[in-house]
């Protein structure tokens, strides 16, 4: 089968700072992808580069057989792959609703219609009785399922969710794990950060383990929780205690 | 739906003004009221919507002033078709400055807007051939505005500039209200927000600010070129003035900012402040604009309709 | 060349003072991220305070610098107090807003006061010049430069060798680290604000001998101020001080060569060509 996503030997550079060196996987179109890894693993900084935010320094990104190199982010969106983000960045001053408007706008030009796409993404995630709140006035819990209803309403192909349980209690996360459940049953391609790894183990298909900005492991989940250079890198030499 | 009854019900109201009043003064306030909602409305499509502060705007005032100025002087082009010569060339104008400086972000992009300004000031300042420079431009006598062979006007008296100004006034709050509706009012809301979560949502950031800047300039000059034929004579430091753009500005902050409504709030405000301290001491106005400003962003920064809505809407909770 | 020589060095002369209403500015952004627009009404203030102490009380422009100052702090320390705190977290477009209303409080206060009528500052030295090998340097200019050459190392040992001085340059660094420091940052923004103003009203007293005095100066000295601080770099004092020069020669040499008309236009292309190729400047922020 096809990869949709497709990351070969891409490489970041900041100045000095090597913050992805060499990092290669796949993502075949259905799956959850899980990439985890310690902070300042170089996670996010690879998301930013897939979407368009900068270019990889070296190697090369494919999205369904597409090199988007150097694509700027919103071209990327349009081609199908939208993104979250790890602080959440809620469009403040608009309501809740026009948020989600924003998102359903990429495939529409039509306002009326967008509004219907926006409305369904947030009965989705059960956001539609706030649909006239300002976003900037979300608890937290509820700006993390905006933003998700948000790329949703973009009609993407795949998505990529940045921490999107980062900050929230044990009710808020399982409602996001049943969202991700559920959105991975519509057949939709995603790629997860994530730290939590009771989460990561439920909803995850295959995981890519990142460690200094090098890939350090990649398998099932089973594989992963199990394997003693995973434990090092998280907890260091100490290591021993199930995450 | 209720606003839009209430909005025609107001601009009826105010198409039969000049039949029952006749002092020249009045009518030129009102004049005076309509170019200032029309700017504030103009300024606003950038300011408002897409939060880029331009301090820079008079740049596309004065083009349209001496655009069709020039065209009615040098080549006898009556201002009715001169107008729209010098609005597209303010629109050309507006693009290549937004090319240059949209990639500048927050103040940096303020600080650009105020030197592109200065820079076509002091450039009309010198280009004497072309403008007369500092001696400035009167109006030649406007031709008759003609319908076959019916004249329609003399453009002797006041009366036929209320009109052009409160079509001008109607039409400018007629673009907010459809650009805030339309599909570029929601990426330009969402670029202001956070561009670049916008950005990441499939929205272009500088074509987006562009054809703001685009269609915020073409209303500017439009305005500007019939202020300058009502006042019937311009020079540099008139139009292109740095005071301009603050006060077009000024007329969007203290209104209510990103509103439709606020800008016609903020004109009414200013000028009947300056209007009212006329006869006292001359500039006295702008002291009180400057205090304004600063209770406006300090106390609410939404302008006088945020603060009006806030409290009704206070008033509605506690019943 | 005597020409090109002459041009330069006038351009230095005023260029000490651009730096120093530049070095004011950069001061108040690089403690509290705020842009002043009102920094050329403060020179204003501080132009009409010279101006009235040298009329009324007879104080050479350049000896009541030591007067001026500390008046002008005592102004920037209570704007700051008042008005600039309460923005410092807001957006800085509304930061800057609020700055041009106080810049326009400033100067309509001053009409209404002192009425727009040109003032003149003449002392007895104000149109005699010095000559060097062969060049005349006016010489209200040239006390104007050494006076300002003073004030600045006086001010670069503050920054640099006392406790306040630190704690100012740690505020610019990180607010929050140096909080947790024990540094006051509330009172390091009053004193940077307070600071700023007595540098513009410095500026002010030193080229009332030379410049019209009138409320709507002050516009021209801000605008001026922000090319000088953008090309030297948001924030760097070093910045500033090179920033000022640089524009001072660059408009006294295109006066010369080409056209008093154009000088001003030449400052701000090179300002509009900073700002988009070198947008951090020549030195960069986050140096004081």
């Amino acid at each position: 089968m096809n990869a949709l996503l497709e990351v070969r030997n891409v490489s970041r550079f900041f100045g000095g700072v090597k913050a992805n060196v060499d990092v290669t996987f796949s993502v075949e179109p259905g799956i959850v992808l899980g990439l985890i890894g310690p902070n300042g693993a170089g996670k996010t900084t690879l998301f930013n580069c897939i979407t368009g935010f900068y270019p990889p320094s070296r190697g090369d990104i494919f999205f369904d057989g597409q090199r988007i190199n150097g694509f700027s982010p919103d071209k990327v969106c349009k081609l199908g792959m939208a993104r979250t983000w790890q602080k959440v960045r809620p469009l403040a001053k608009l309501t809740v609703l026009e948020n989600a408007v924003v998102g359903a706008l990429c495939r529409t030009n039509s306002v009326a219609e967008a509004k219907e796409i926006a409305f369904e993404q947030l009965r989705v995630v059960r956001l539609d009785k706030r649909a006239g709140v300002l976003a900037g006035g979300l608890p937290i819990g509820e700006r993390k399922k905006l933003e998700l209803a948000r790329v949703m309403a973009t009609r993407p192909r795949m998505i990529l969710l940045d921490e999107v349980m980062g900050g929230l209690n044990a009710r808020e996360s399982e409602e996001i794990i049943e969202l991700i459940l559920e959105v991975r049953q519509r057949g939709l391609t995603q790629v997860v950060i994530e730290h939590d790894m009771k989460a990561i183990v439920r909803t995850c298909t295959r995981i890519v383990v990142l460690n200094s900005g090098e890939k350090l492991a990649e398998g099932s989940p089973q594989e992963i929780v199990n394997d003693p250079r995973v434990m090092t890198a998280y907890l260091g030499d100490a290591g021993g205690a199930k995450a | 739906m209720k606003t839009l009854v209430a909005c025609i019900v107001v601009a009826l109201a105010l198409a039969v003004v000049p039949l029952f009043i006749e002092s020249p003064y009045a009518l030129h306030i009102f004049i005076l009221l309509f170019i200032a909602v029309a700017l504030g409305e103009s300024w606003n499509v950038l300011g408002g919507f897409a939060g880029q502060y331009s301090v820079g705007h008079s740049a596309w005032y004065g083009i349209g002033a001496y655009g069709a100025f020039i065209l009615l002087q040098q080549k006898q082009i009556a201002p009715w078709f001169g107008v729209w010569v010098a609005v597209a060339l303010s629109v050309i104008a507006a693009l290549a400055v937004g090319w240059i400086t949209f990639r500048l972000r927050g103040p940096y992009f303020v600080l650009a807007s105020i030197a592109v300004a200065e820079i076509i000031r002091l450039l009309s300042l010198n280009t004497k051939d072309l403008t007369n420079g500092a001696e400035g431009i009167l109006a030649a006598d406007l031709p008759p505005l003609k319908f076959g062979n019916t004249v329609i006007t003399d453009w002797i008296s006041k009366t036929p500039y209320f009109y052009m100004g409160l079509a001008m006034a109607l039409f400018c709050i007629a673009v907010n209200f459809f650009v805030k509706r339309s599909k570029l009012g929601y990426y330009l809301q969402a670029i202001r927000e956070d561009q670049d979560a916008a950005h990441s949502l499939g929205i272009p950031p500088t074509f987006s600010k562009n054809a703001a800047l685009a269609i915020s300039a073409a209303c500017t000059a439009l305005v500007g070129s019939f202020a300058a034929f009502y006042i019937g004579f311009i020079e540099p430091n008139q139009v292109f003035g740095i005071d301009v753009s603050i006060q077009m500005v000024l007329i969007a902050i203290i209104g209510g900012i990103g509103t439709v409504a606020g800008p016609v709030l903020g004109a009414v405000i200013l000028v009947l402040i300056s209007e009212g301290l006329r006869t006292t001491v001359a500039q006295a106005h702008l002291l009180v604009y400057g205090v304004l400003v600063i209770v406006v962003i300090l106390v609410m920064p939404e302008g006088f309709l945020g603060f009006i809505s806030q409290r009704l809407r206070r008033k509605a909770a506690t019943r | 060349m005597a020409v090109l020589l002459q041009s330069i060095l006038s351009g230095m002369l005023i260029g000490g003072v651009y730096a120093l209403i530049g070095i004011g500015l950069t001061l108040i952004f690089g403690v509290m991220r705020v842009i002043n627009f009102a920094q050329g009404e403060l020179v204003m203030v501080g132009m009409y305070c010279t101006f009235w102490v040298f009329v009324l009380f007879g104080i050479d422009p350049f000896l009541s610098v030591v007067i001026t100052m500390p008046a002008l702090f005592i102004l920037g320390a209570l704007l700051q107090r008042t008005l600039i705190n309460r923005v410092l977290d807001a957006l800085p477009q509304n930061q800057i807003l609020l700055t041009i209303g106080i810049g326009l409080v400033l100067s309509n206060v001053a009409m209404l006061v002192f009425t727009s009528d040109y003032r003149i500052l003449s002392t007895s030295y104000s149109s005699s010049s010095v000559g060097i090998l062969g060049i005349h340097l006016s010489t209200p200019l040239l006390y104007c430069f050494l006076i300002t050459v003073v004030i600045t190392a006086v001010l670069y040992w503050f920054l640099v060798k006392t406790d306040i001085g630190h704690a100012i340059r740690a505020t610019a660094q990180d607010r929050d680290a140096a909080q947790l420091m024990g540094v006051n940052v509330r009172h390091m923004g009053i004193l940077a604000f307070g600071l700023g103003a007595a540098l513009a009203g410095a500026a002010g007293a030193l080229v009332a001998p030379t410049y019209y005095i009138y409320p709507q100066v002050g516009g021209a000295f801000t605008l001026k101020a922000f090319v000088v601080v953008v090309l030297g770099g948001m924030g760097s004092i070093i910045g500033a001080t090179l920033g000022g020069i640089l524009i001072g020669v660059a408009e006294s040499v295109s006066g010369t060569y080409i056209g008093s008309g154009w000088k001003d236009l030449c400052v701000y292309v090179i300002f509009l060509l900073v700002l988009l190729l070198k947008p951090s400047g020549l030195l960069g922020k986050s140096r004081l």
